[in-house]
């Protein structure tokens, strides 16, 4: 390595070959690279700068900049990430700036994947970029030491400046890189194995609520958004929202009206063949009120295709039917023998409930600039969850149309902010459309979806269906089976994906032995952390929802409905045993068995999701021998935690204690969302008011306790937990996607209803710093409120509604079922 | 041919009058800060002032503003430092931060018809503005915050 620090490598050569050696050799730190980027870059770079790593580069300012390779969509990670290296790196806070690499097969070699998703980021980045924030810091002393003529034991690190305790003296961070060519080599991992991190008492800017440095931006119109992009010789396309959902087929178009239109270019039919797209027809034209125009003046025939007469009632029933064929079945949790421990209860709960569709609805729309640059090379532009899966997909795509090798095709992705995520922004149908409407027209190409097209092509969560059977003895539970059918999502996300494993990547194995996959992300949750002797879950996937109705994942993923009906049914089985519902959960909370939680992250595929996270989240290319160093998992001290965080939110609102108005009550529920082995543990508290007259209801306030093990920044998570509880509430009272015939009902805000002003309740926050391994905030609260507010609906009016969202005539009628 | 005066600039636009106001300012004059989320006038995200008005540009076709002053985010203030845009930065209110410019400009528009609102006032005052984040707590508070110091700007 230090003969290519020699030789003055690129950064991106030198960072290639780190990631090359990180298999078992050395992470060098400290070249003097020059920055890609052409020639303007390298003049700007013409002093020395310093790259320790992939994480940040400090210039001879000290001006310290993090290469934040997450999407920033509301949670601010990039301030999160640059507290943490920047912490352990000890440069000011002033000095810090943020950008986002360019997604290409170079930096994806450097980078690793590029993907934000299950709140994973501060979960799996946390240990890793707080060892290279502390290399950096080490590397910088021992120069500056050096320079000072001192003894390294003498020195230390400051706030950009290393000290020599014995004689006073200090030298900048950005003098010790003016003075000298740093050429520090770390061995990998064991230097970095044993690198000694700050305790928690040293931290002087995690745990700050230091202000987001993305907010500024995003209160005076300057914040860059995918859609505020311009290019030379731009042109605009609006889609036509297709016939249904999926796999509609266009039969012809007729743009004799469009052609009216000043402004118009053509009509495209959007090449379907890779199953993106499915009967997309682009209207292009040089402004995007005219591609819109046009889009409306387009006569398309269409075949409506396989689904064409597909309705969210037929998809119901048919899961009513799969959940009676138990030998299709596959097991996702199999403790002891619920078929024995059921039938011999004291008493049984028996419930079956469902959830609706909803969709993320992001308040922007998708949209995209792509451009077919003269030297062959295609850029994207775009806010996305993945500019890695965005690069593999069009990559895949263009080679499929294009007849090219996928090696042949220099793709890149150019990252901006995102206006809103929430699990939705990981499809890339309309990167690939815009890009074959560039390859059309041959001018780049900036596609916006209007609300109502984004509404036809949105990405729902699939409907699902739950049957609970349990069995209690004496006052405890003692049994509990719960079959769930719903679309998987995970085989859809495969398609375009570049994996050595193919598809089977987001499949994990049936646990009752038969050959059977089973797909974690539309199943978690059910996977709760209650202690019972006997617990099984099994599932079916209808292939045919997974396709027609395009399923994804939503914020929270299976969590969001799972945790509904899991904590729902739980109550159920509290007041069926005769017991408080906090003292029923407390009982079961109580860390025996597998749930005691699991000391780190490096454990056996097959024992746990973590295995595959690491291997899809990594901002680092993952060593294949799986030498990196584990960093405490968030299970540790499992449900005794989740047990912690129900005392205080029950406490806090003062449940058994409190007061409260006629037909107005408090429910509980907890979560550990996001996976079972990346959990963030979570209790809310709703207080709920019913109009006994209208079933109509409000939330008045929700008490909800997080232990995020640290908070790396308290002001944030206190946004987070409020953002994503009102997620939540949104969910329960009035988020409602249907689909008739083949295709979405819903086309804009007045008929698909997210929760505005109006309805925002009241909120308690208590932060739980337990002081482990910190994890991510952005998600879990979302999924207590559902259930929260339908087990205080029942103990406001009687009213037990096993169907989300609630609405005022399903709360009506349950209180008609009512016992007396 | 519409000449437009949008935030103390003339501008000439050559789109059809039928134009909403919205894709005039975003894609032909490039002041992006101005966002678009839904076409209906639902969401709020294209909230511009029109002679201290706020309406919502995707619902104003760029023929009907006329002599009408337009101000968009971008010109609220030109250093950035409204009230309503400090109280925004104090108290940390984006998130995604898609659909602040419309909620700052309908926050800016309801102080300056209402100076001291009360809480229901700016709630129901803000309900037409849609944020996915949900960030409707802070706003509210951000309102309030704006308030006080625009009072305290008024009182010297």
């Amino acid at each position: 390595m230090a003969k290519t620090a020699e030789q003055g490598v690129t950064r991106r050569e030198f960072l290639v070959r780190s990631t090359v050696l990180a298999g078992g050799a050395f992470l060098s730190i400290g070249v003097g690279p020059r920055l890609p980027g052409g020639k303007e870059a390298e003049a700007a770079m013409a002093v020395t700068g310093y790259t320790p790593s992939i994480w940040f580069t400090m210039t001879p300012d000290g001006t310290t900049t993090m290469h934040i390779v997450k999407a920033e969509m509301g949670q601010h990670i990039g301030t999160a990430f640059a507290q943490i290296i920047a912490d352990e790196l000890e440069v000011p806070w002033d000095k810090v700036r943020l950008d986002t690499p360019l997604e290409s097969v170079e930096n994806f070699g450097v980078y690793g994947l590029a993907y934000t998703v299950n709140s994973g980021s501060v979960t799996t980045e946390f240990d890793r970029i707080s060892r290279a924030g502390a290399l950096g810091r080490i590397a910088l002393t021992e120069a500056g030491c050096k320079l000072l003529g001192a003894k390294l034991a003498n020195c230390h690190a400051d706030q950009g400046r290393v000290i020599d305790q014995a004689s006073g003296r200090s030298i900048g961070y950005g003098e010790i890189l003016q003075k000298v060519k740093l050429e520090r080599k770390f061995s990998y991992p064991d230097d970095f194995r044993q690198v000694k991190l700050k305790q928690r008492s040293q931290y002087r800017l995690i745990g700050k609520s230091l202000p987001a440095l993305d907010i500024p931006m995003k209160t005076n119109g300057q914040a860059k958004y995918g859609m505020d992009v311009f290019l030379p010789g731009m042109a605009y396309g609006s889609l036509v929202p297709p016939r249904t959902r999926y796999a509609s087929k266009v039969r012809s178009i007729d743009d004799s009206d469009a052609r009216k239109i000043p402004g118009f270019l053509k009509a495209v039919k959007i090449d379907d063949s890779m199953g993106k797209c499915t009967g997309w027809v682009v209207a292009l034209a040089e402004t995007f009120p005219a591609a819109v125009k046009a889009a409306k003046a387009l006569r398309i025939e269409a075949d409506p295709g396989p689904y064409g007469e597909l309705s969210l009632s037929d998809i119901m029933e048919e899961f009513s039917s799969i959940a009676d064929q138990p030998e299709k079945s596959a097991a996702w949790v199999l403790e002891g023998d619920v078929d024995k421990a059921i039938p011999g209860a004291d008493r049984t709960v028996s419930a079956e409930y469902t959830t609706d569709m909803v969709c993320h609805a992001t308040m922007e729309p998708f949209n995209c600039v792509v451009q077919h640059g003269s030297d062959d090379s295609w850029h994207v532009h775009i806010g996305t969850q993945s500019t890695s899966f965005a690069r593999m997909t069009l990559t895949a795509y263009l080679s499929k149309v294009l007849g090219r090798k996928p090696e042949d095709l220099k793709v890149f992705v150019h990252q901006y902010i995102l206006g809103g995520g929430f699990g939705g922004k990981q499809d890339y149908d309309d990167i690939l459309a815009a890009a074959y409407c560039v390859k059309e027209l041959g001018r780049p190409v900036k596609l916006i979806q209007t609300r109502e097209s984004q509404f036809a092509t949105s990405f729902p969560r699939t409907p699902t269906f739950h049957r609970l059977k349990a069995g209690i003895r004496g006052d405890r539970l003692d049994a509990m089976n719960h079959d769930i059918v719903c679309g998987w999502m995970g085989p859809r996300f495969a398609v375009g994906k570049q994996f050595d494993n193919g598809t089977d990547w987001l499949q994990l194995d049936s646990v009752d032995g038969k050959k059977a996959d089973i797909d974690q992300w539309s199943i978690g949750g059910s996977d709760h952390w209650y202690h019972l002797p006997n617990h099984r879950v099994r599932a079916w996937n209808s292939d045919r929802t997974t396709w027609a109705v395009q399923a994804s994942a939503l914020r929270t993923v299976s969590n969001s409905y799972n945790m509904f009906v899991v904590e729902s049914f739980i109550d159920e089985c509290a007041h069926a045993a005769g017991r408080d519902p906090l003292e029923f959960r407390l009982a079961m909370l109580n860390g025996k068995g597998g749930n005691r939680g699991i000391p780190n992250s490096g454990y056996a595929p097959g024992t746990g999701s973590d295995y595959y996270m690491d291997q899809l989240w990594i901002s680092l290319p993952w060593p294949q021998d799986k030498t990196w160093i584990p960093y405490e998992s968030g299970t540790v001290g499992g449900a005794l935690r989740l047990a912690n965080c129900l005392r205080v939110a029950a406490g806090k609102a003062g449940w058994g204690a409190r007061s409260l108005p006629p037909n107005t009550a408090l429910g509980l529920a907890v979560s550990s969302a996001e996976e079972r082995q990346s959990p963030t543990w979570v209790a809310g508290v709703a207080e709920v008011a019913v109009d006994p007259a209208t079933g109509r209801y409000r939330v008045n306030k929700l008490t909800i306790a997080m232990d995020m093990g640290i908070a790396i920044n308290p002001d944030n998570v206190r946004a987070q937990i409020m953002g994503s509880a009102l997620w939540g509430t949104s969910q329960v009272m009035s988020e409602r996607l249907t689909y008739r015939n083949g295709a979405i009902e819903q086309t804009n805000f007045h008929e698909y209803l997210p929760i505005r002003q109006v309805d925002v309740p009241e909120f308690d926050i208590e932060l739980i710093e337990s002081g482990r391994h910190p994890v991510g905030v952005g998600e879990p609260a979302s999924t207590v409120v559902a259930p929260a507010v339908a087990n205080a609906i029942f103990n406001a009016v009687g009213a037990r509604v096993r169907h989300m969202p609630i609405t005022p005539q399903a709360v009506l009628e349950a209180m008609k079922g009512r016992k007396a | 041919m519409p000449t437009l005066k949008i935030n103390g600039q003339s501008f000439f636009s050559d789109s059809p009058s039928d134009t909403p106001l919205l894709w005039v300012i975003r894609e032909e004059l490039r002041l992006t800060g101005t966002r678009f989320g839904c076409g209906l006038g639902l969401c709020g995200s294209c909230t511009v002032h029109l002679n201290g008005q706020a309406v919502r540009s995707c619902m104003v076709k760029v023929g009907e503003v006329g002599d009408a002053v337009i101000t968009t985010i971008e010109g609220l203030d030109p250093a950035g430092s409204h009230p309503v845009q400090k109280a925004w930065i104090d108290l940390q209110v984006p998130q995604c931060g898609y659909c602040q410019s419309g909620q700052i400009m309908q926050a800016a528009a309801l102080l300056a018809a209402n100076p001291e609102p009360t809480d229901r006032q700016i709630v129901e005052g803000m309900n037409g503005n849609l944020c996915r984040c949900a960030t409707y707590p802070r706003i509210v508070g951000a309102v309030r915050k704006a308030a006080t110091l625009m009072k305290e700007i008024r009182n010297g």
